[in-house]
């Protein structure tokens, strides 16, 4: 594969034109918050908003690595609160803190090989593979290990719970420094490594992709367990942070949308094959400083929902007229 | 003759006292001749799998396991969908009692009517639908509103030496209780201009969601005096974002509950200070006994509805805290 690709004229500026009408949209709430909130510009609510955007920033690694293969995973939610219950009951149970991580990995790796086992092999469609896949994690974990529960509280006292809601260095919360890395390491798999290129390939074009030889299947496999992965670590920040491990969070919350829509407002389209980390930060951006104005503005949570559904439409509206299909890209397999 | 009759008597108290050991060994409730056995009773709780609903069925059942009654329990998962279909389920079944946990003052108003007119007699526990019915056993959420909010003037107002600013974070903006406590706890704050209620959003009964609220809140108004959370599962992330901050002394954190072990380890933990504790399973006694009194026909004299008020329990932290105000499940 060539590493130039090559591209009509005038074509990249075009895709990049959301994510640039984001972040302009993202300076100027951030200008408009400053002068018209208390307390907005300020370096602790920085604090505050790099904290709560800890999770979802993480859970939006795994999500636009999936995405830029063409894929969806509507499952992270659940394998994040599948994972973070594995590990939290192991430790409640007196398992030493190593062995506890070892596990959970495991079993979100294999979490993650299962949705690649359906999408790859099975072929299953990756919205319907990974939507029956959440499914089955919740009703397993729910009635396994939790035996029907819907909540595990964890105590702040326990050394591992208080070293992921604790800090790294003054200022420099776990949760954040946790955050950084797992950008890094997305960035890392999508731009230095040779998966990263055939991750391309397969969401520009998987017909030609798989035709050309390219490992096709095994890549879905790394980018399944590598969102598994990201799914647990997320878990791990957001239950220790709230000391609590709540499948709520699957059944009735919005985190699933959020992630989603950080991802698509950061300019990565669903129909895959573009984007990277430059996109997730941009989405991200403006999801948690819109959530964090509006929660200083004091908005019902409705309200907030309706707004973020707003901005999403109009992101989708918006990337569907800049980016047009064409013979190219509307092919087999969008969704 | 007489060492007979003496020996029939020996044997007789000692077969007595076997049988007397053995059923307190079993541990088996004693079953109650009564008419109402066979009965029908049908339960739909907004969800299974939390202290709270656990801590009622448990009651309700030993209930039923004395009268002879059957109770079916129908989990609705926290999923509001599922709860009317369950509910209109459990209506063309035609139970003698359906006990109904409402999410909303609104959601199963009409199904409640429905239910009553079919002659079946409706027990609303603990959240209070807009639409009456037979009976009601709960929390009188307008007292804890007002109580928890009377708390908060004293602790926060006039000649506190505090800020007077509160954070109030509901569980849902329409749910029964949040609806009450609020309208309530507003009522109190207007008589005192120096109580600011700074935020007033719903968590969606999530600890994360409550943390991150409570962060912010925080962070934007570091003064703050009080947290008023209605549920106390939801306000353990409340609590824990005002112990991460390093808060936990100058900030007081409120709330309500079934007021099981976990309350009471929340309060040891620094995490809420003071807990206004409905007693889930005083509650779920009260329902049961309920339940029975209805199918024996109990019924008020003018057709309004029965209504037990649970007592009120305050878990607080301090010299005062008493973990024995806490059950266990």
């Amino acid at each position: 594969m060539s590493d130039v690709a090559i591209r009509p004229v005038g074509r990249s500026r075009r895709e990049n034109l959301l994510e640039r009408v984001v972040a302009a949209v993202t300076v100027v709430l951030i200008v408009v918050f400053s002068i018209s909130i208390e307390g907005f510009a300020t370096l602790g609510n920085l604090k505050v908003i790099l904290s709560n955007a800890a999770a979802i920033a993480v859970l939006s690694c795994g999500m636009a690595v999936v995405v830029v293969t063409r894929g969806l995973d509507l499952s992270l939610v659940a394998q994040m609160v599948s994972g973070a219950l594995t590990f939290s009951i192991l430790v409640a149970n007196g398992t030493p803190a190593s062995i506890a991580i070892l596990i959970a990995i495991t079993t979100m790796a294999l979490i993650g090989m299962l949705n690649a086992w359906m999408i790859a092999y099975v072929e299953i469609p990756a919205m319907l593979a990974t939507l029956a896949s959440a499914m089955f994690v919740t009703g397993l974990f729910r009635f396994a290990v939790l035996q029907g529960g819907f909540l595990l509280l964890l105590p702040k006292t326990d050394p591992t719970v208080a070293f992921f809601a604790g800090e790294v260095g003054p200022g420099l919360p776990v949760s954040v420094a946790l955050m950084v890395a797992t950008l890094a390491a997305t960035w890392f798999l999508l731009n230095a490594t040779a998966r990263g290129r055939v991750i391309y390939a397969m969401g520009d074009n998987f017909q030609s992709a798989r035709l050309t030889g390219l490992p096709v299947r095994t890549t879905t496999i790394v980018v399944y367990v590598f969102a598994a992965l990201t799914a647990l670590l997320a878990g791990l920040i957001t239950s220790s942070a709230s000391g609590a491990v709540d499948f709520r969070t699957v059944t009735n919350g919005t985190l699933l949308f959020d992630v989603i829509l950080v991802v698509v407002l950061g300019g990565i389209p669903l129909r895959g094959g573009r984007g990277g980390l430059r996109n997730i930060v941009v989405g991200l951006a403006l999801i948690v400083v819109l959530r964090n104005g509006m929660t200083l503005i004091d908005f019902t949570t409705q309200t907030q929902d309706m707004l973020k559904g707003l901005v999403l439409i109009v992101a989708i509206v918006t990337d569907n007229y800049l980016n047009p299909r064409d013979t190219e890209t509307d092919t087999v397999g969008d969704l | 003759m007489t060492e007979k009759v003496f020996t029939r008597f020996r044997m007789a108290t000692t077969a007595m006292l076997v049988g007397a050991c053995a059923a307190l060994g079993t541990n088996a409730p004693a079953h109650a001749d009564s008419n109402i056995a066979g009965k029908k009773v049908i339960f739909v709780p907004i969800a299974m799998g939390i202290s709270l609903t656990e801590g009622w069925v448990r009651r309700m059942k030993q209930h039923a396991d004395i009268y002879g009654y059957t109770l079916d329990v129908r989990d609705a998962a926290f999923n509001t969908g599922a709860m009317t279909e369950l509910l209109a389920k459990a209506i063309s079944e035609k139970p003698d009692v359906l006990v109904v946990h409402n999410p909303t003052v609104q959601l199963l108003a009409r199904q409640i009517k429905q239910a009553e007119s079919e002659g079946i007699k409706v027990l609303q526990i603990n959240l209070q639908s807009n639409q009456p019915s037979t009976a009601f056993v709960g929390a009188n959420w307008e007292r804890i509103g007002r109580e928890i909010a009377g708390d908060i003037v004293k602790e926060c107002g006039a000649g506190s030496g505090k800020s007077g600013k509160v954070a109030i974070v509901p569980g849902q903006l329409t749910a029964a209780d949040s609806v009450i406590m609020n309208e309530a706890a507003f009522k109190v704050f207007k008589e005192h201009p120096e109580i600011e209620v700074v935020s007033n959003q719903a968590s969606d009964w999530e600890p994360e969601k409550a943390r991150q609220i409570t962060a912010t809140v925080l962070q934007q108004h570091p003064d703050l005096c009080a947290i008023f959370g209605h549920w106390d599962v939801h306000t353990m992330g409340a609590g824990n974002a005002v112990k991460d901050a390093g808060k936990a002394d100058s900030v007081l954190v409120y709330s309500t509950g079934g007021g099981d072990s976990v309350a009471c380890k929340a309060v040891e933990d620094g995490i809420q200070d003071r807990i206004w504790s409905y007693d889930a399973d005083g509650q779920g006694r009260d329902a049961g006994t309920m339940i029975d009194l209805l199918l024996q026909g109990a019924r008020s004299a003018d057709g309004s509805m029965l209504i037990v008020e649970s007592p009120l329990k305050i878990v607080k932290a301090g010299p005062e805290y008493d973990p024995s105000l806490c059950w266990k499940m």
